[in-house]
């Protein structure tokens, strides 16, 4: 299961691949492969995300990690510009330090 | 007899349920007056109310100022979080600002017993704060007060919007006071709302729907001819022409010739020709047309969300901004619909989407069940005894008897 395979230390570009994994579980796979996903995509401006979507998507990472990373946590400290501007090169840059 | 006020700001549904609350508080004999920026609301108050139109000594700054606000919520294309931003900042905060000076005034020429503001007319809070008037607050869009445990500082934005508002016009509080401590009206049922702990302040009256029977004229015999599932289709006005060409042009993809009756909110001329299956018009009258179909696709505007769900009618939801992503989120959890993302989805996800929720009993089972905590809330009546209950002068007058 998901679980086991997040005790191993991830790269960059997995983390990466493993965030568009969730995108793509959060907004269907069609709409993914029409969208050019980069680690500057911002959730709202350019995957047009809403906050329901973010919460979903936060709730995967969360399922995936468990202990290892206080993402809720670290999501609701986040005001609302930062939400407005997050991006998923934020967020790997956050796993990538809490491993 | 009491004297009420309502507080308003120009936005319809935000209006119309005060209306109806508004028209019972009349007939129990009292007096009820509305508090408004929009003058033409004088022709839509139930008889024996009282138009009360805030009206600076106007130099012509001021005068633009208040056509602007009448409907520049209409103006804008916003989505997401983003559109939270952008009603604070450039909607509610300057509208209560425009607007704190005249409702005072009203205020002091009226002399009502009981204030009862909007939620989003802070400035209806701070005015009654400041004469020393009990006010009430009625909240017609529910999802705002409810706090997304995992993006907490969303809803203390919010909040900070308007105690830096309430601080300017001398409220020294540290909390909102937009919700009454006294009386905060949530009209819808705890059901549909879903589980937050809310101090005894807050009573849920259900959704407030009594508006008096409306005369748009309407194609009955087309829909009574036909015996095919029949939907509505109807997405609020607040957005541009080129939104509604794109929006509409997947409805007609999805339905056109199909096996339903698909009644469509829309300027008729924004397509040269409509399939034959189709009813268009600029206006229906919902109320009276909700009972005969058997779907709903809408924005998630709350009225429109809980009108079809005080029908039993299972829905569609496509939610484009503000509090309507909650709402069809709602909608969704308690079982009585889908929801499609609004930038994203295609024709043939909505024609799945509605069919699904056709063929499907349960939607409709989900609705009805909603329907009935709704009934059970009690609407207008429970409103209209509430607001009795919190005039001081009435109950003063009870004790005497």
């Amino acid at each position: 299961m998901d679980t086991v395979a997040s005790t191993a230390k991830l790269n960059n570009d997995e983390i990466f691949d493993l965030m568009k994994q969730f995108i793509t579980e959060v907004i269907g796979e069609e709409f993914v492969e029409e969208m050019d996903i980069t680690p500057e995509s911002s959730f709202t401006k350019d995957l047009e995300m809403d906050s329901i979507e973010i919460v979903s998507f936060s709730e995967k990472i969360k399922q995936h990690f468990g202990d290892q990373i206080d993402f809720t946590g670290w999501l609701s400290s986040m005001d609302l510009d930062q939400l407005i501007d997050l991006n998923l090169g934020t967020i790997i840059n956050y796993i990538q330090e809490c491993q | 007899m009491a004297k009420f006020v309502f507080v308003v700001p120009p936005l319809t549904g935000h209006i119309n349920p005060t209306l109806s609350m508004g028209a019972v508080l009349l007939q129990r004999g009292h007096r009820v007056a509305w508090i408004t920026l929009d003058k033409s609301l004088a022709s839509r108050l139930p008889e024996g109310g009282e138009l009360l139109h805030i009206n600076y000594d106007e130099n012509d700054q001021q005068k633009q100022d208040s056509e602007k606000y009448l409907d520049i919520i209409t103006k804008k294309i916003v989505y997401g979080i983003d559109s939270l931003k952008f009603l604070y900042e450039e909607v509610l905060i300057p509208l209560n600002r425009h607007s704190y000076d005249g409702i005072a005034a009203l205020l002091d020429q009226f002399e009502p017993d009981l204030v009862i503001t909007d939620h989003q007319m802070f400035a209806g809070a701070i005015a009654a704060t400041n004469k020393g008037l009990p006010y009430a607050t009625s909240v017609t869009a529910p999802a705002a007060i409810k706090v997304m445990e995992e993006l907490p500082k969303v809803h203390e934005w919010e909040v900070n919007q308007i105690v830096t508002l309430q601080k300017e016009y001398g409220v020294e509080a540290t909390e909102s006071i937009a919700c009454s401590d006294l009386l905060t009206m949530v009209l819808t049922s705890q059901a549909f709302f879903g589980d937050m702990e809310l101090t005894p302040n807050f009573r849920f009256t259900g959704p407030v729907i009594n508006r008096p029977a409306t005369k748009t004229a309407f194609d009955w015999d087309k829909l009574n001819e036909s015996n095919k599932p029949k939907i509505l289709v109807s997405i609020g006005t607040t957005f541009d022409h080129e939104h509604k060409k794109n929006f509409f042009a997947k409805v007609i993809e999805a339905f056109g010739n199909e096996e339903i009756t698909a009644i469509v909110v829309s300027d008729p001329d924004l397509f040269e020709q409509w399939p034959d299956n189709f009813i268009v018009q600029r206006q229906v009258p919902q109320l009276d047309l909700l009972p005969y179909l058997d779907a709903v696709v809408c924005h998630g505007g709350h009225n429109t969300v809980c009108e079809t769900l005080f029908n039993g009618l299972p829905m569609v939801v496509i939610p484009i901004a503000y509090d309507q992503s909650h709402v069809a989120g709602r909608v969704v959890r308690t079982g009585a619909g889908e929801r499609l993302n609004f930038n994203r989805f295609k024709a043939h996800h909505l024609k799945e989407a509605v069919n699904t929720v056709l063929n499907n009993p349960t939607y409709k089972e989900s609705a009805e069940l909603i329907k009935q905590s709704f009934l059970e809330a009690g609407g207008t009546a429970t409103a209209a005894d509430l607001l009795e209950q919190f005039s001081v002068k009435q109950s003063l007058e009870a004790l005497k008897n």
